[in-house]
């Protein structure tokens, strides 16, 4: 049986080959048109329905998910740009206040330092004024203490040159009263 | 007979004999290509979707490639509203391609090198865009064969020219394709035949030629398929945005 399905088959073929050689295109023969669109109907019905419930949804299923995975990488980097400016901000406003700070920091201690030196500079002079003052009230009481002195000194000089030239003792508070008197016309001469 | 350009023409049956109300639907060598064609585009979507990498591989690149080119197409030519008609543009230009490019594997056959493979596609665009055309816009549908700006007197010459125009659209389609595909690989066989008879004295002409017609074959291939799908886009264009 299968012997002979196979040799009629076979012999169909080459009849086939044989008659449509015979009529030059074997587009024109219609001897197969219906098999063709009855095949060409199940076949292409077949990958429709494929490529419309599985493959298109699946492609388009796999681009969204890039797409959507792209803006979020893309939206991901935005925030941690903003946030490094953020950063960037922040750190840039600290070294400001710091820099304000040091340039206080700095005035504050040079006008301590022009204070201190200001009190200092008071203080000495006011030490050198009292030191002057004294020196001078001593240098008058060396004067005036001088001055006794002489008159002591002239005094007893005075006595003494007497007592050598007359020979005798004269009246101290004589003499004193004398040499004051001349001391008193010194000065009145000066 | 083997050196006849045309045997590679031929269909033949394999396997039993289909009869049905005495209409011969039996499996044949074209029915068996349009197979083989379906089964190479399952398994080449089927690695193509396999994995879903945010980063594609080799396969899944070229899926993605594949909808985003028919997809620009299609918004490019006919708008948004033929965004359900994708899978079905898809279909049809992965399928006529798939079939162009098993067409180039020597001793295969040719799907669409048949003008009633390519005359079927045709008449059930012409027809589903018509009837899409109706269901849309009603009788305004018939605006279609009245472009606008055109004087009264010459109105009844132009429409006759647009309805023709308008008919021979499913001819034109189909014929495109089949042409195409049929004397492209005539010539193929052709030349190829020449190499044999001339030998290897000049036989090297005749296959320098076959090389790169080869070459403009597989271009001829994917262009085919590239012309059958927009023109599809742009019959369902008119069919969904009527201009006139």
């Amino acid at each position: 049986m299968i012997k002979i399905i196979s040799l009629t088959t076979s012999l169909l073929l080459t009849l086939n080959t044989v008659f449509a050689a015979e009529a030059g295109m074997p587009q024109l023969d219609p001897t197969y048109w219906a098999s063709q669109v009855f095949w060409l109907t199940i076949i292409f019905s077949a990958i429709y329905f494929l490529i419309a419930k599985i493959f298109v949804p699946k492609i388009k299923v796999n681009i969204d998910a890039r797409e959507s995975q792209i803006r979020k990488d893309i939206d991901e980097a935005n925030s941690l740009k903003e946030e490094a400016d953020k950063k960037l901000q922040k750190y840039n406003s600290l070294i400001d206040e710091a820099k304000l700070e040091a340039r206080k920091i700095l005035s504050e201690g040079r006008k301590k330092i022009n204070e201190d030196i200001q009190a200092k500079k008071d203080q000495i002079e006011k030490d050198i004024q009292k030191e002057t003052f004294g020196a001078t009230k001593e240098i008058e009481k060396f004067k005036i203490n001088s001055l006794n002195k002489v008159n002591v000194i002239s005094e007893e000089i005075i006595s003494e040159i007497i007592q050598d030239i007359f020979k005798e003792d004269l009246n101290k508070s004589s003499i004193k009263a004398t040499v004051s008197e001349v001391m008193k016309e010194r000065k009145n001469q000066i | 007979m083997a050196t006849n350009p045309m045997h590679q023409f031929n269909v033949y049956k394999i396997g039993p004999e289909i009869k049905i109300n005495g209409i011969d639907l039996s499996f044949t060598n074209a029915s068996l290509f349009m197979l083989i064609s379906a089964i190479s585009i399952s398994i080449f979507l089927l690695l193509g979707t396999k994995d879903k990498k945010i980063i594609p591989g080799k396969f899944q690149l070229l899926s993605e490639i594949l909808y985003n080119f028919i997809s620009k197409m299609i918004s490019d030519t006919a708008g948004k509203k033929a965004k359900p008609y994708f899978p079905f543009i898809f279909s049809l230009f992965i399928f006529v391609l798939f079939c162009n490019m098993v067409g180039m594997l020597p001793y295969s056959f040719t799907v669409t090198s048949h003008i009633i493979v390519t005359l079927a596609f045709a008449m059930f665009i012409f027809i589903g865009v018509t009837i899409l055309g109706f269901v849309i816009h009603g009788f305004k549908y018939l605006k279609i064969f009245v472009p606008s700006g055109v004087p009264v007197v010459l109105l009844p010459i132009i429409m006759i020219i647009e309805i023709i125009s308008y008919l021979s659209r499913p001819v034109s389609l189909s014929v495109r394709l089949f042409a195409n595909m049929m004397a492209g690989h005539t010539m193929l066989k052709v030349f190829g035949g020449f190499v044999i008879s001339l030998g290897l004295v000049a036989g090297w002409l005749p296959l320098t030629f076959s090389v790169a017609l080869t070459g403009l074959e597989i271009l001829v291939a994917f262009l085919q398929a590239y012309v059958f799908a927009i023109l599809t886009c742009i019959y369902l264009n008119d069919a969904l945005n009527l201009h006139h």
